[in-house]
């Protein structure tokens, strides 16, 4: 069993590309090993870091043959959460190579039905995000969130927030990741950073974070109970930042 | 902004309005809080299922009119409370900015008149729009009877607007809701479908009503077939260019009456009208090919597996050659299914391993398609049936020794198949 090494980046996929069509080899797993259980016949082969100008050729066949999506796709399925991305991303893209066209289309082949759910994954995550996504005013009227994704989306999710809030500042944090998106209302930064200053939330926090609650309970029809159908749509996973639900599921 | 006794009382009579989707707007931000998203954006899920994208809330739940009905009927004794456009902006404007909401939500009770009401809502988000500056989405309930001018005013400040139809007919209608009639609720909802076709696009005002109109009606209330409701629903869908017909499964909350059913509507034919209500707009069928011979959805079948199975001898299907609208009609392949096996074929042949990896439920797929020719479903229509009918209130038990639990042994156990 062969196993390629490489960074989880779209450097990484281009380099174990390179080394896999100049070498001969088709690898059975592509990974970073912080997260592989390896077993007794696996050959592990550390790929190198080739030079600008290697990567460049296989990016330019890359979008040679299925166009400049093809690095946007592969940079959304490395947003992942999945540990198998990376396998998914090159098996896509070595795909395409092989076959010198573009197969995002060909959605039933085993190459690229994964790498699509994948990206889909993320997508949808990122969509629901945006609704479950609460934020805190603090005292000098800056929005701070913290959320806690299964995929690393925070670079995604804030530019929605940009345009919806106008000039209001705000701050993503990926406490799981250590990443933050902090905007000033016209642009916005994404950095990973350790620790995050206190929160002192504003005068007003609290009264609204109540009236928020009290709306909640209110609008829920007894009668209708199907708590099935509320997991199914607002995972519990998703509930630890969201107040509506601290009195019953937290 | 509103106290929180208020907002119990305004939120507990409006969440029998079910309306809360806030697609169909692309309402940019332009200078100030928010916008909209084209496909929605849900919130939160409360404990009955439903999601949470809007503020549901009404200017007031002290009503004139007295409806069999509705919980906030003149002569319910219950709390009323009434509240100010300015709180319900400020309110708006708060959840907003927290994300806790996509927009507003707003209906009233009839407050003196259908004019005087109307007026208040006009001026709520006439205000939220040039005062506060919100961008987000608004729902904004029509009170039928009002003015004509400031129903049309209204829709330039709102990206969706409804008029219910409360309930399915017109005698049922008169009985139960005297104090309405037909023609104040068609009336403006004729003519928001042809403002709405005469207002052409034009950069130097505001979209009239992006997001279209809707209406609603109460199932179960009164003794109408789900066909005279799939009727009617298609019959609005075609001449008022409505983008959604809502279905709500009544609930009894006064009963005081002999009119109206003591027992709530089950929630399975409210589903199962959704069901239909999705195959009209979306899978090319008319309302006359969904319901059975009594005139009623079947509660075990879905209304696709149902119709396939009263017309099996249009398939099964060869899924490479298909078109698209016979694929449509397949149960178990919906319209992304479909748009993939179409998107797919281009490509290769597909069998039934291509198709599970295109996440086609073969469950129920599987007995009305064939794959390069190979079919692996039953021809038998009872065994179809029994196959794909949803059990109604299964619940979960302690089995015996003598209990049959495979689906497949009970089965051959009825037929005598083995």
């Amino acid at each position: 069993m062969t196993i390629l090494k490489t960074r989880k980046s779209l450097d990484g996929i281009l380099d174990a590309l390179f080394y896999s069509f100049t070498k001969g080899i088709i690898p059975d797993n592509v990974t970073t090993l912080s997260v592989y259980q390896m077993d007794f016949t696996s050959v592990i082969i550390n790929v190198p870091k080739f030079n600008e100008k290697d990567r460049l050729r296989v990016k330019s066949a890359l979008v040679k043959y299925s166009g400049e999506d093809i690095i946007n796709d592969v940079n959304l399925c490395l947003l992942s959460g999945d540990e198998k991305a990376l396998k998914y991303a090159f098996d896509y893209t070595r795909a395409t190579l092989n076959r010198k066209t573009n197969c995002i289309c060909d959605i039933s082949n085993p190459f690229v039905a994964p790498f699509r759910y994948c990206i889909k994954n993320v997508l949808d995550e990122r969509h629901r995000a945006t609704g479950f996504i609460r934020f805190r005013e603090s005292e000098n009227g800056v929005l701070y969130a913290p959320f806690s994704p299964d995929n690393d989306i925070v670079g995604l999710v804030a530019p929605h927030f940009l345009r919806r809030l106008g000039t209001t500042p705000f701050i993503l944090h990926d406490v799981k990741r250590n990443k933050v998106a902090i905007s000033d209302g016209n642009t916005f930064h994404t950095l990973t950073t350790e620790k995050i200053a206190n929160f002192t939330p504003s005068e007003n926090e609290r009264f609204c974070v109540s009236l928020w609650q009290k709306y909640y309970n209110s609008v829920n029809i007894e009668s209708r109970k199907n708590t099935r159908q509320q997991n199914n749509f607002m995972p519990k996973r998703y509930r630890k930042f969201m107040p509506e639900t601290w009195e019953t599921d937290v | 902004m509103l106290d929180e006794r208020r907002l119990d009382i305004l939120t507990s009579s409006a969440k029998y309005d079910v309306s809360c989707s806030s697609s169909g707007s692309t309402r940019q931000n332009v200078g100030g809080l928010g916008n909209a998203c084209f496909s929605g954006i849900c919130h939160s899920f409360t404990k009955d299922g439903r999601c949470i994208s809007l503020l549901k809330i009404l200017l007031s739940n002290d009503c004139a009119y007295d409806c069999k009905y509705c919980v906030n009927r003149r002569s319910n004794n219950i709390n009323r409370a009434s509240a100010t456009p300015d709180e319900i902006c400020s309110l708006v404007v708060e959840f907003y900015k927290r994300n806790y909401i996509e927009g507003l939500f707003l209906s009233s009770a009839i407050l003196k008149s259908p004019n005087y009401t109307m007026e208040l809502l006009f001026d709520t988000v006439k205000k939220l729009r040039e005062e506060y500056h919100f961008n987000g989405y608004i729902h904004l309930k029509g009170i039928p009877g009002s003015d004509k001018l400031l129903i049309e005013r209204a829709g330039f400040y709102v990206d969706r607007m409804s008029f219910n139809i409360e309930l399915p007919s017109e005698n049922s209608l008169n009985l139960l809701a005297p104090q309405k009639n037909k023609r104040a609720i068609i009336e403006p909802m004729k003519m928001l479908a042809k403002d709405k076709y005469f207002a052409l696009p034009d950069k130097r005002r505001p979209d009239f009503l992006p997001a279209g109109q809707t209406t609603q009606m109460i199932i179960g209330a009164s003794p109408e077939s789900d066909a005279h409701i799939l009727r009617l629903s298609e019959f609005m869908y075609s001449a008022y260019k409505l983008k959604r017909v809502y279905f709500s499964s009544y609930v009894p909350t006064n009963f005081d009456t002999s009119l109206l059913p003591t027992e709530q509507t089950p929630l399975l034919r409210e589903h199962r009208l959704y069901q239909a209500d999705w195959l009209l707009r979306f899978y090319g069928f008319s309302a006359s090919e969904i319901t059975g011979e009594d005139g009623n959805l079947s509660q075990e079948l879905d209304p696709k597996c149902a119709w396939a199975l009263r017309n099996l001898h249009l398939f099964p299907v060869e899924i490479n050659t298909a078109p698209f609208e016979m694929l449509l009609r397949v149960p178990g392949i919906g319209v992304t299914g479909a748009r993939r096996i179409i998107m797919a074929r281009k490509h290769t042949n597909l069998d039934f391993d291509a198709l599970k990896r295109l996440r086609i439920v073969l469950k129920r797929a599987m007995h009305f398609i064939t794959a390069k020719g190979k079919f692996f479903g039953s021809e038998k229509q009872e065994f179809i049936k029994y196959a794909l009918s949803s059990p109604i209130n299964e619940s979960y038990h302690q089995t015996s020794m003598f209990d049959t639990i495979q689906k497949e042994a009970s089965l051959s156990a009825l037929t005598g198949e083995l």
